[in-house]
């Protein structure tokens, strides 16, 4: 999983029924500087995840990428390529917090 | 797979169900020149990896979505902990 900063939503009219009542989130990836600097920056190239864990703006998300992204939605056919797994409260880097 | 150097720990309270319980690691990858990428990533732990610890990472959800079941959303695993490694004629040990 990568770290991203939830930057906004997409709402999709029309979409693929898969899609119907999900929320999407706008994530900017942090990097490693960004994130050792606390800045609120996140640095990487912006991508758009399915989220359901009901993420706000300006919080970072764990989100996870590829086939694994649509697990959560199995046995039904859910076209996902990001997923948002977890919201952060806190990252110890080293002897250094980041919340 | 690739290797990777653990740098922290991960605090989530809201995650997937499947989650719970999980040891999130933040790590960066470790390129063959030595140096690290400028993303980390969160991976999951089940063997106890420390900080500053190097890693070997594997990428295939199905270790995942054995232990967690087949809805988990977790895919990068630490599935080993580095003890040496052997490039070129120079044998280094971490």
């Amino acid at each position: 999983m990568r770290l991203g900063i939830v930057r906004g939503h997409v709402t999709l009219s029309p979409a693929v029924a898969a899609y119907r009542g999900r929320t999407l989130a706008i994530l900017e990836p942090v990097t490693m500087e960004n994130l050792r600097a606390g800045n609120g920056l996140g640095g990487g190239k912006s991508l758009v995840a399915m989220d359901e864990l009901g993420a706000a703006e300006g919080q970072i998300v764990a989100f996870t990428e590829g086939r694994e992204a649509a697990n959560p939605f199995w046995p039904d056919a859910v076209p996902a390529d990001a997923y948002c797994a977890l919201i952060v409260d806190s990252i110890d880097i080293h002897a250094k917090t980041v919340s | 797979m690739f290797l990777a150097r653990i740098g922290g720990t991960v605090v989530a309270a809201v995650k997937h169900p499947t989650l719970e319980g999980c040891r999130f690691l933040l790590a960066q990858r470790i390129e063959s020149d030595r140096s690290v990428g400028a993303e980390p990533i969160v991976v999951v732990d089940w063997l106890g990896a420390g900080s500053g610890s190097i890693v070997l990472i594997s990428t295939d959800g199905d270790i995942a979505r054995t232990r967690l079941g087949n809805t988990t959303p977790a895919r990068m695993v630490v599935v080993g902990i580095l003890d040496s490694v052997q490039s070129h004629a120079s044998a280094r040990q971490e």
